[in-house]
């Protein structure tokens, strides 16, 4: 009898678990789109849900719609990586730099993306060879990062930008700006393709199996012979690749290089990770449960900019953290550790 | 079996226990560091300098040493900065005057004692928080910190209009911050300090608070079946890092006269920074508040000679990560070598 | 050529510091059976699997695997080499799919995309030849423990392995589970794996074993068909042996006082537990693996949640480990290494812990106090070192040992739970720790032992209590005449 309830009471768990991110989103949109109704149009302009404003949302939320998918593999397997924000920024005062010293865009996007690479084996490093924590390590290289890229920023301005001596191309801004495809930019495209990709290595490749298998009981992992030295740097890599593409997605958007841009994002992704579903204590979680996660973090914030003033940010995002902390501890089960 | 007469009160040849042994280690680096800046910044060597070394960091060591008590038992609190900013914001907020018609001249009109009082409760909301998640409901540290320093930065940026606050104050509003021993420009902000280290340093070594820190930093399993109450402990630890942070709020927004909402940004990390070059380990009941200050005069020695040598302020984050990473590389070093 | 002896075991030895504990082992396993290994804790059967599975070293010997010498240095060797352990920690990933546990390291890919290609429908088709019910397509974790090890099975049989040692797999299973595993073990017999079944449930033994090898003080016994042994008083004599218990002596003045009462216990382990300690008294739980002992005694001290009474001295116990800790029950834990003792720090750091009040004055710790009781207890369990300084971890088991008693002792407790009090300790600090413990019960202190090792129970305990599978099967007054095979008979399973 007491089997059968537990049966019931885990179903419904269940069901919970995998709809609420969507009733979420729903609600969100919904919220914001009732909001000003008395001032402006349903689908009008200048209402949440006009052509120009969803273009407007899904266009800034390239950069975090291109990492969070790769950080949520990473955080499958019960690793941290706080660095992807400096890492982008980096990557953007990298890209605008090549860009303004003469480099064409496919060159510029490669060598920034090469340098992704260092970045997240950098990360990679420190964490599974040297062993260091992951949280201590990728803060060491967050700040090294950070600095890496404040220091390419010449004294007095604030960015990688046009100066007296060089003028910036006016095609840096094309990526993410102009019209491609319904309206979105290439950068959009890239990132969905970005994450097409990370859902299907999750689902169908090894790199989704085996995170999940490191996460989820790591000695049956290295019993069944994987080597997860290699399975986890090569995930700081890819994280480190998709910080890159990026920081290239914001300099592009931004026609310059701001060592700032990337500040705060790993807050995003752990955001996005947590309404997503993903168990801190590793095994569980989805790539595309994770990007609707950044989708509702992307509407609150968009959405809040029209609603509030700009100064109740910080303290909305955290509310939705702590909400997203809450949330997580209750419907996501996580694992009693040894 | 030897027994009795042989046993000695210390081993043998005064071998120190590994934690003395990591301080004073980074202390010779201190002083190694501190040699070479001499010999290429500019008067590094003349006495206000040194005085300023030592004077330079007292806020980021007030709020280290709860950052220390809570990274000897695991845990981590990035929120200090956040309380920093949110506690000075609410001291003034609580006490300027209620009549104005500027919105950001008008506060509450509470009398200056009441307003600090109540700053610091909120201060210990923030603690509480914290405590409730990371000791009641096991979250990661890491994560739930991250979200309370926007929460109380974002407290401070809502009452400040994202700006600050710094009019209307009362007269007594601003004498703590900014007095001095007379005579000196050692400020009173310091004496704090130097007080707040020495009762840290004591609870530390001298008190069964501390010992049980370091228990459960050693074996939080062994600890809870020793009858150590671990979940009220660390609750305490997070009650305690707040209201350091709030303190160190209320001193400084009293220097400035000011409420300002930005203030503190990155000192959680650089309370990270000194408690891991002062040897503090996050895994294995291994920390020390002396080990602290060492290390905030490291790094204290480090930013200066950058900016007597004319560096830019933005070669402030690279040094921090290079110092902290060279840190943990020579420490496990150091140890290894004194164990094999 | 195949021999018909799929492992050969010759002149075994495992010297640890102070102890031998496999001593000149050679026995073989015939290929294609179901080989059980049967003795008590201490026998060294243990010891002898954790050299098959790569977890320790052999001191001296052979091991012969299909003819060939056979060594490996960490579990994942020996999984490749052919041997495949299913431990009481299962090693499956809940959050995979059976399927994928299955797979896990074996998969085939190209390009990185997993394939399902024959190999991996043969992988799966094993699972399906041995129990059809569990679906491949679903989680782990929504699957039974029984079902959970028949994976494991599963994956062993399909990564090749010649032999499987399953270690007390029926600890944690219902019996019509244990029928069930028990069908599929003798399935893969036909599956050409060998299977070394340890267990210490005698009737198992002989419903599904065709061989047995009898241990008893890491050496071998005997090893006989299954069919060839009598009865279950045969394998009981030959576990015990003629080993002549310590003669015990009963206490001067009987206790009278009862100290701790409990009545009808029940949680997710213990049924329906019912006993009284009495002032004075040492009381001993005897039972095997899985029997219950360390959750009887964490229910008392407050750790696991239960419904039942427990009165100590006449009072409702609050449920946690410093209530329990003030009102005077000491806890010395089955780990001593992981629970027992801080072993990063010294012998002084370790000694006070449980009672910080008597070194301290209002909070603040008084280091003359705290020096002077470490070498107290030092002097007084006699614990063999250089110093208080010393890192308990470099201290041999036997004094680390001694060190959980002193902080328990130093507690002022008046009851003792003492989980596995001798594990792995030499003879000599064995002898020394039963002495402390004699003593304290002429101080008045009242003792539970919780143990596996019959000599133990019988040498010092006034009442014993027999456990198995979470139940209190019989309890006996020492001074009545012991009968060890009937105890033995009781704790593994009989009626």
């Amino acid at each position: 009898m007491t089997q059968k309830k537990l049966c019931r009471s885990t179903d419904w768990r269940r069901t919970i678990k995998n709809v609420y991110i969507y009733v979420v989103l729903v609600l969100i949109v919904v919220i914001f789109s009732v909001v000003k109704l008395d001032q402006v149009k349903l689908f009008g302009r200048g209402h949440f849900l006009s052509p120009d404003s969803i273009t407007n949302l899904l266009r800034m939320a390239v950069p975090i719609m291109t990492v969070s998918g790769g950080f949520t593999l990473l955080m499958i397997s019960e690793y941290i990586d706080l660095s992807v924000g400096s890492a982008m920024s980096l990557s953007a005062v990298v890209f605008s730099w090549l860009v303004l010293n003469g480099f064409s865009f496919i060159p510029a996007f490669l060598m920034t993306m090469v340098m992704g690479v260092l970045l997240g084996a950098i990360n990679g490093f420190l964490v599974m060879k040297l062993r260091i924590t992951p949280v201590i390590a990728t803060l060491v290289t967050l700040n090294l990062y950070k600095g890496a890229a404040l220091l390419i920023v010449p004294d007095g301005i604030s960015g990688i930008k046009s100066t007296d001596i060089q003028q910036m191309p006016s095609w840096i801004s094309d990526y993410a700006r102009q019209k491609v495809l319904f309206g979105l930019p290439a950068s959009f495209v890239v990132a969905l393709v970005v994450i097409a990709i990370l859902v299907v290595l999750q689902r169908k490749t090894l790199i989704g199996k085996y995170s999940a298998a490191i996460g989820g009981n790591r000695t049956a992992a290295e019993l069944s012979g994987i080597n997860v030295v290699k399975m986890v740097w090569l995930l700081y890599i890819i994280v480190g690749i998709l910080a890159a593409m990026a920081g290239i997605a914001r300099a592009s958007y931004m026609s310059l290089g701001d060592p700032l841009s990337g500040d705060g994002m790993e807050t995003d992704c752990i955001i996005a990770v947590l309404l997503g579903g993903t168990a801190f204590t590793g095994g569980e979680g989805s790539v595309a449960k994770t990007i609707i996660g950044a989708l509702i973090i992307m509407c609150m914030t968009t959405g809040l900019m029209t609603v509030i003033d700009p100064y109740y940010q910080t303290f909305a995002k955290s509310v939705v953290l702590i909400l997203a902390v809450t949330l997580n501890h209750l419907l996501v089960r996580q694992k009693v550790s040894a | 079996m030897m027994n009795g007469n042989s046993i000695q009160k210390t081993t043998r040849k005064g071998k120190m226990s590994n934690e003395s042994f990591i301080t004073l280690f980074m202390f010779v680096v201190l002083v190694a560091l501190f040699c070479i800046a001499c010999l290429f910044v500019p008067n590094f060597y003349m006495g206000q300098n040194i005085l300023n070394l030592v004077t330079n960091y007292w806020y980021v060591i007030i709020i280290g040493i709860g950052v220390t008590f809570l990274l000897t038992t695991g845990n981590f609190d990035m929120s200090v900065g956040g309380v920093i900013a949110m506690t000075g914001v609410l001291s003034v907020y609580f006490c300027q005057s209620t009549d104005g018609s500027q919105p950001l001249a008008v506060g509450l009109g509470l009398p200056y004692g009441i307003a600090v009082v109540l700053a610091l409760l909120c201060a210990l909301c923030i603690g509480a928080i914290n405590a409730f998640f990371i000791a009641k409901l096991r979250v990661a540290s890491i994560i739930i910190t991250l979200g309370t320093m926007s929460f109380a930065r974002g407290i401070g940026q809502i009452v400040t209009l994202g700006a600050q606050r710094n009019t209307s104050l009362p007269e007594a509003y601003g004498v703590i911050g900014n007095a001095a021993i007379p005579g000196t420009s050692v400020k009173l902000s310091v004496l704090i300090m130097v007080l707040i280290v020495i009762i840290a340093v004591v609870i530390e070594k001298k008190t069964v608070f501390g010992r049980r820190t370091y228990l459960i930093g050693a074996n939080s399993e062994a600890a809870r079946l020793s009858g150590v109450k671990v979940t009220k402990h660390l609750t305490l630890l997070y009650l305690a890092s707040a209201l350091l942070a709030g303190v160190t709020g209320l001193l400084l927004a009293s220097e400035y006269k000011a409420g300002i909402s930005g203030r503190a940004t990155g000192y959680e990390f650089d309370a990270l920074v000194i408690t891991l070059l002062g040897g503090t380990s996050i895994s294995g009941g291994f920390g020390s508040v002396l080990g602290t200050v060492v290390g905030a005069l490291i790094l204290s020695v480090v930013t200066s000679s950058a900016t007597g040598l004319l560096l830019s302020p933005d070669w402030q984050f690279t040094i921090k990560g290079v110092v902290t990473f060279l840190a943990i590389l020579a420490q496990r070093f150091a140890l290894d070598r004194r164990k094999g | 050529m195949m021999s018909e002896n799929v492992l050969e075991i010759k002149n075994l030895v495992k010297d640890y510091p102070g102890v031998r504990a496999v001593n000149d082992v050679s026995f073989e396993i015939k290929r294609n059976t179901v080989h059980c290994l049967v003795g008590e804790n201490g026998a060294g059967k243990s010891t002898l699997i954790k050299i098959l599975t790569g977890a320790v070293q052999r001191t001296q010997g052979v091991v012969i695997l299909n003819g060939q010498e056979y060594c490996a240095n960490n579990p994942k060797e020996a999984k490749q080499k052919g041997i495949s352990t299913l431990f009481q920690e299962l090693n499956v990933v809940d959050q995979l799919t059976v399927e994928e546990n299955l797979t896990l390291g074996m998969e085939d890919t190209s390009f990185g995309f997993l394939k399902k290609t024959s190999k991996i429908k043969k992988i799966i088709d094993v699972l399906a030849s041995l129990e059809p019910s569990i679906n491949p397509r679903q989680y782990v974790s929504t699957l039974s423990v029984a079902k959970k090890q028949i994976v494991e099975i599963a994956k062993a049989v399909a990564s090749d392995a010649e032999i499987i040692i399953m270690d007390e797999p029926t600890a944690a299973i219902s019996e019509g589970e244990i029928k069930r595993l028990f069908q599929i073990i003798r399935g893969l017999r036909e599956k050409n794996v060998t299977v070394i079944y340890i267990s210490h449930r005698l009737d198992e033994i002989f419903t599904l074993g065709d061989y047995v090898t009898v241990m008893r003080d890491g050496c071998h016994i005997e090893t006989k068909k299954v069919s060839d042994v009598a009865d279950r008083s045969e394998l009981i004599k030959m576990m015990i042996g003629k080993t002549i218990f310590e003669a015990y002596t009963p206490p001067e003045t009987p206790a009278v006082e009862t100290i701790l009462e409990v009545k009808n216990l029940n949680n997710h382990k213990l049924k329906d537990i019912s006993f009284s300690v009495k002032k004075g008294e040492i009381v001993g739980f005897y039972g095997l693996v899985g029997a219950g002992k360390t959750e009887l005694a964490r229910a008392i001290y407050g750790l696991d949640p239960y419904e039942g009474d427990i009165l100590y001295k006449n009072e409702m116990l609050n449920p946690s480990p410093s209530d329990a800790i003030a009102a005077g029950i000491a806890l010395v834990p089955e780990e001593r290494r992981s629970q027992g003792l801080f072993t990063v720090l010294t012998i002084r750091g370790n000694v006070p812990v449980m009672n910080m009040k008597k070194i301290s004055n209002k909070g603040f710790i008084n280091k003359a106090k705290e020096t002077h009781a470490t070498l107290e207890y030092i002097d007084k369990l006699n614990i063999a070192t250089s110093g208080i300084e010393k890192e308990v971890s470099k201290l041999s088991g036997g004094n680390q040992q001694k060190v959980v008693f002193s902080k328990c002792l130093f507690a002022d407790a008046d009851l003792l739970m003492l989980d596995e009090p001798t594990r792995g300790i030499d003879v000599g600090a064995k002898s020394e720790i039963y002495n402390i413990i004699r003593q304290l019960s002429k101080e008045g202190k009242s003792i539970m032992i919780f143990s596996s090792e019959l000599p133990e129970i019988i040498n010092m305990c006034d009442s014993i209590y027999l456990l198995y599978d979470g139940e209190v099967k019989a309890s006996l007054c020492n001074s009545c005449d012991i009968n060890s095979e009937m105890i033995i008979h009781i704790v593994t399973g009989g009626e």
